[in-house]
């Protein structure tokens, strides 16, 4: 391919195609990495020109761009990790530090995939070195955790009638949420910064519907307050300069929910297909929203305490003293070190893939089944960073009576309990809306959103070799961006309302035609005489495209007709007569010949200014300047048929010019 | 005598049974179908395009004596129904490459578009049979697809573009090329379920251009003239710009040069794009590249690679081609059925100029030196009917009879009649023309090329 080219000029036109990257469009992802392939040779100078592209494209690019050198190191791997893992965490944290939550969640997503080999790869190696992702993940587990002692701050304030008013905002489309209700109006796309990452009532949605979000997933937050870390590059500094609080000084449960939490996210973050581990989760923060709505009844809450003290005592191998109940048998606890996934829990969890077995584990019906299901396994010591003096909660067990695979139904029932408000629910289905691409596919950038677009670098010139270089993402211009296709002769036309009006116009042209096939059969057809070239100049030759009028309907076409007929009739025409003897004759009122014409509309030869009378055919100015003089009857009409033929003459002519201005 | 019903004649209809085959992306299926059978091709999923046409899903096409290929970009699974002489999937093709001088082309239009000039004039040379009028297809094709109205202008006159062998003609493209056969339909008395296209054509009469430049260079003239004119009436086609293909035999040689530069200088060519010779594509480097247009763009030189699928059309199959293209300007193809006219003429009325034989070389020597076959020679001849011209085809062209030979050459085409009979008994002329009523009273050029055809009646 492009071997003799400098790099620089594989450089260049790399930079070309990445500042063409808007969108995240699959085709051009995999082209660029087509030419990363292709290019190994200039691996360097790519990597350069990627890094300088993330680094600078606004952040509304940054992810397509990111995605481009996910996609390149994934499928082309060696040099491009090398020269590309030199700045990961700059470039990563860059553009991390500028992007919406939206995007961040993405972010995750991809950096999760990085610390795993490629799927499908031989190469048990992960994609970066865990070396280059380390410091990453630190750096993010940092922010995350101040973000979310900011976030319980704020949940503190916000209280019940935000979660009120979240409610309406039960839709699919997460944007929609946007509505800035004053807690929450934090983030551009992703409102409440605790949605993202605190341990509240959204993420459960999240879990539900993606069990790989790795946002909230992957990286574990500790329960330890950190000092607030990494706050400037975030969009909402506020929040994390927010000292930390207890949600909820009331009771202390509200602090151990937060750390069953954190500790059920940390350990779903290392397993993510952990399906039991996602239902605790999930429990354990529809508990939280429970709490929070603060609806619960005084014996709801007493049974809530008891249960998360059980929890809590079974997770981290300490418990306190329960005044309504015992606490239980502990079961082998576990714990995940905060910093880092815990990759040993693995084999501990059954990695139940989906939904499918959300059933079965839901089936126990019983908040502390399923978690002893998930923890009949050896785990890491327990590590009781806090004393907790926790009731147990009840309620909860018996709030989830069945438990069907959506969380959406779940909630619902938490909800007809009495137990959950309404608000929760607006979470799952907003979070539904996302669905960004599960963590397994191989790329998992070229995968969501690939919707091509007609806005494609085109920087083919014509020089040999810039001929040779493929790109397939241009291809698309001619078909995906054009996805209105006609059936009948594969004709493409833009979704665009203009494409849809030319389709309606091409549309229109193939029944004309049709009709008119089905009228042909009767009479001969026969090739015409070619055009000489003043006409060939003056032709505009596209029957279809050429609007017969502007109104489209039949009933303004009809009329259309009608006044037609009755408009100058230097416009009359008729097709020319295939008979010989009357094609060769002239008017009969002036003797002149008649004039041949090329008719688009009726893809025919036609007469023009003409008019058939009878068997005779007349200009239909003199016709008209005829009748005018001597009344209704034309002069001259030699046949005795005048009076009939003319009325017949008349009805075919009207029927002809409306088939021809139909047609 | 068979009754209705009972006709045991009728053959017996054979079950054939589909063939489907799987292409994977970027591949194309290779086939061949003999004139007088036929294959029927059915798009079942993917996408699918023959020479840059796409094919609409579920939609069957019929094909007969065709030698073309169905490519994918997507990937398909087509039903193939009949049976092929020839048929394979190839996955090396030039389609990309293809592709990229489309979108090569795209970038100079629009810039044509932005700054008010014309757009790109593209001449596509190679040598016969390296596949020039598939790629001239394919870029009139994705042209078209994206909504663009090309003119394509065919100068080879071994076959006809919306006419017969023999001839030149210009096109605007605006509507899908047919896909079963060649380029469509010229205008015809009544509908096409594929838009007809309205060609300007003249005539040449030879199948080698070389052997009358006398005739051949001041018809591309005047052509380009017409052309000219089109792009500067016609926004559409002017930002477009025009295709040419051209025939293989000026490619390979000195002679054949002299008329590459005769077009390039002519339609003002601003690129000129060798089909797989090397050698054409130094020559052609050395000759233009770096020259500027008429307009002072820069000619553009550029080679891209002949497709593996292209096949060396054997006289035989060329022949019957030439007279599939003669038959259907009469009678029209399978899908649409013309009724020519027969009709008798007297001697008298029709003023027929035969092609002058060229002076040869014993002759010219004999000449002063400075006289040239323009100056001498005359064109045509003028003939009175004779045995001779029973099977030929006469080509009316928009000249008065008494016209200058000039004029008369440089006149476009408005027709072509079959001499099926003379009868010098009684001065009488047998032709069949597409159009019935009197023949218009025009000039007649009877030329060598295209050979006579026997049995069209």
């Amino acid at each position: 391919m492009s071997v003799g080219l400098p790099s620089d000029e594989v450089a260049e036109d790399y930079k070309n195609s990445l500042e063409d990257l808007t969108i995240n469009s699959r085709y051009e992802i995999s082209n660029l990495t087509v030419i990363a392939k292709e290019n190994t040779e200039h691996a360097m100078a790519i990597s350069r020109v990627l890094e300088n592209h993330i680094k600078n494209t606004p952040p509304d690019r940054k992810l397509p761009a990111l995605y481009v050198l996910d996609s390149v190191v994934k499928n082309v791997g060696t040099p491009y990790t090398l020269f590309l893992g030199r700045n990961l965490y700059t470039i990563f944290m860059n553009a991390y530090s500028l992007v919406n939550n939206q995007v961040r969640r993405k972010l995750d997503e991809m950096l999760k995939t990085w610390k795993e080999p490629v799927p499908g790869s031989l190469d048990p190696r992960p994609v970066f070195p865990l070396e280059t992702i380390r410091p990453i993940e630190n750096a993010l587990i940092k922010a995350r955790t101040a973000a979310i002692q900011a976030q319980q701050q704020q949940q503190s304030r916000a209280q019940q009638e935000a979660m009120a008013r979240t409610r309406p905002m039960a839709t699919p489309n997460p944007q929609w949420r946007n509505t800035p209700t004053p807690p929450q109006a934090r983030g551009p796309y992703y409102p409440p910064p605790q949605q993202m990452y605190g341990p509240q009532h959204v993420p459960n949605g999240n879990y539900q519907a993606q069990p790989q979000y790795p946002p909230t997933a992957t990286y574990p937050v500790p329960p330890q307050p950190t000092a607030t870390i990494y706050h400037p590059p975030y969009p909402q500094p506020q929040v994390y300069s927010q000292p930390q609080q207890p949600p909820n000084s009331s009771d202390p449960i509200h602090q151990d929910v937060e750390k069953l939490i954190s500790a059920a996210r940390s350990e779903f973050s290392s397993n993510v297909n952990d399906d039991s581990l996602r239902i605790r989760l999930q429990a354990l923060l529809a508990l939280q929203g429970a709490l929070k709505s603060q609806t619960l009844t005084p014996q709801e809450f007493q049974a809530a305490r008891n249960e998360v003290a059980r929890l809590f005592a079974e997770v981290y191998g300490t418990s306190r003293p329960v005044a309504s109940a015992p606490p239980r048998t502990p079961i082998p606890p576990t714990y995940v070190p905060p910093q880092q996934v815990p990759q040993q829990q693995r084999p501990a969890q059954v990695p139940t893939p989906q939904n499918p077995d959300i059933q079965s584990l839901l089936s126990s019906r019983n908040l502390a089944d399923i978690i002893a299901k998930a923890q009949q396994a050896p785990a890491t010591p327990p590590i009781s960073l806090l004393p907790f003096s926790q009731p147990q909660p009840a309620p909860q067990n018996s709030s989830i009576p069945s438990l069907s695979a959506n969380l959406g139904d779940m909630l619902a029932s938490l909800k007809s309990k009495g137990i959950l408000s309404g608000a929760s629910i607006t979470p799952v289905n907003g979070s539904h809306g996302y669905a960004p691409p599960p963590a397994a596919i191989q790329t998992p950038p070229t995968v969501p959103g690939g919707f091509p677009r007609p806005a494609l670098v085109n920087d083919v010139e014509v020089i040999s070799a810039s001929l040779k270089r493929p790109r397939i993402n241009l291809v698309s211009t001619l078909y995906e961006s054009r996805p209105n296709q006609c059936s009948t002769c594969g004709r493409r036309f833009l979704a665009t309302a203009e494409g849809k009006e030319r389709k309606a116009r091409h549309l229109d042209w193939h029944f004309r035609t049709n009709q008119r096939l089905a009228d042909s059969a009767k009479r001969g057809q026969n090739r015409s005489w070619y055009v000489d070239e003043l006409e060939w100049i003056r032709s505009r030759d596209n029957p279809e495209d050429v609007p017969l009028t502007d109104a489209s309907s039949d009933a303004a076409r009809a009329a259309l007709a009608a006044s037609y007929a009755a408009a100058d009739p230097k416009n009359k025409h008729i097709p020319v007569p295939s008979d010989p003897a009357l094609a060769n004759q002239p008017c009969p009122i002036c003797q002149e010949k008649f004039d041949m014409v090329w008719n688009d509309e009726v893809q025919d030869f036609v007469w023009m200014d003409a008019m058939k009378i009878g068997n005779r055919v007349y200009h239909a100015s003199c016709h008209s300047e005829v009748k005018k003089e001597g009344g209704t009857t034309p002069l001259r009409i030699s046949t005795p048929d005048s009076v009939l033929g003319k009325r017949k003459a008349v009805g075919d002519y009207n029927t002809g010019n409306a088939k021809a201005v139909k047609a | 005598m068979s009754l209705p019903g009972l006709d045991l004649s009728a053959p017996v209809e054979t079950v054939v049974t589909p063939t489907v085959h799987e292409l994977k992306e970027q591949t194309e299926w290779r086939f061949e179908v003999a004139y007088g059978t036929k294959v029927e091709v059915r798009l079942l999923s993917g996408t699918a395009e023959l020479f840059g046409t796409e094919l609409p899903i579920k939609q069957s096409y019929t094909f007969t004596g065709t030698k073309a290929a169905i490519y994918t970009w997507h990937g398909c699974r087509i039903e193939v129904v009949g049976d092929c002489q020839v048929d394979y999937i190839a996955e090396e093709t030039p389609m990309m490459i293809y592709a990229n001088l489309h979108f090569a082309l795209e970038n100079l239009r629009d810039r044509a578009n932005s700054e008010g000039i014309d757009g790109p004039r593209v001449l596509i040379v190679g040598s016969e049979n390296a596949g020039k009028t598939s790629l001239v297809k394919v870029l009139t094709a994705y042209a078209t697809k994206v909504g663009r109205q090309p003119v394509v202008v065919n100068l080879d006159t071994k076959e006809g573009m919306l006419s017969i062998p023999g001839t030149l003609s210009a096109t605007t493209f605006t509507s899908v090329i047919d896909v079963e056969n060649g380029w469509g339909s010229s205008p015809m008395n009544g509908p096409s379920q594929v838009p007809v296209k309205l060609p300007l054509v003249y005539y040449i009469g030879l199948a080698n251009p070389e052997e009358r430049t006398l005739i051949y260079k001041p018809v591309v003239t005047r052509l380009a003239l017409s052309v000219m004119n089109r792009l500067q009436d016609d926004g559409e086609a002017k930002e477009t710009g025009v295709i040419i293909d051209t025939p293989g035999i000026i490619s390979q040689g000195k002679g054949g040069y002299e008329m590459i530069q005769h077009i390039v200088s002519e339609f003002s060519v601003s690129a000129v794009v060798v089909l797989g010779s090397e050698r054409l594509y130094s020559d052609m480097l050395r000759r233009f590249n770096g020259q500027k247009t008429g307009t002072g763009e820069t000619i553009a030189v550029v080679k891209v690679d002949k497709s593996g699928g292209c096949v060396d059309r054997d006289e035989a199959y060329l022949q019957q081609f030439r007279q599939f293209q003669i038959r259907e300007y009469f009678f029209g193809d399978a899908n649409t059925t013309l009724s020519p006219h027969t009709q008798q003429i007297d001697f008298h009325q029709l003023t027929i100029y035969k092609l002058a034989e060229p002076i040869d070389d014993l002759l010219k020597s004999l000449m002063p030196g400075d006289v040239t076959e323009d100056s001498t020679s005359a064109i045509f001849d003028k003939v009175r009917p004779s045995p001779q011209m029973q099977n030929a085809i006469l080509t009316i062209v928009n000249a008065h009879p008494e016209d200058t030979q000039e004029n008369i050459r440089d006149a476009s085409v408005m027709g072509f009649i079959y001499v099926a009979d003379v009868d010098e008994k009684k001065n009488k002329l047998k032709v069949l023309a597409p159009v019935g009523g009197r023949l218009p009273n025009k000039a007649i050029i009877w030329g060598s090329w295209p050979e006579g055809i026997s049995d069209l009646m």
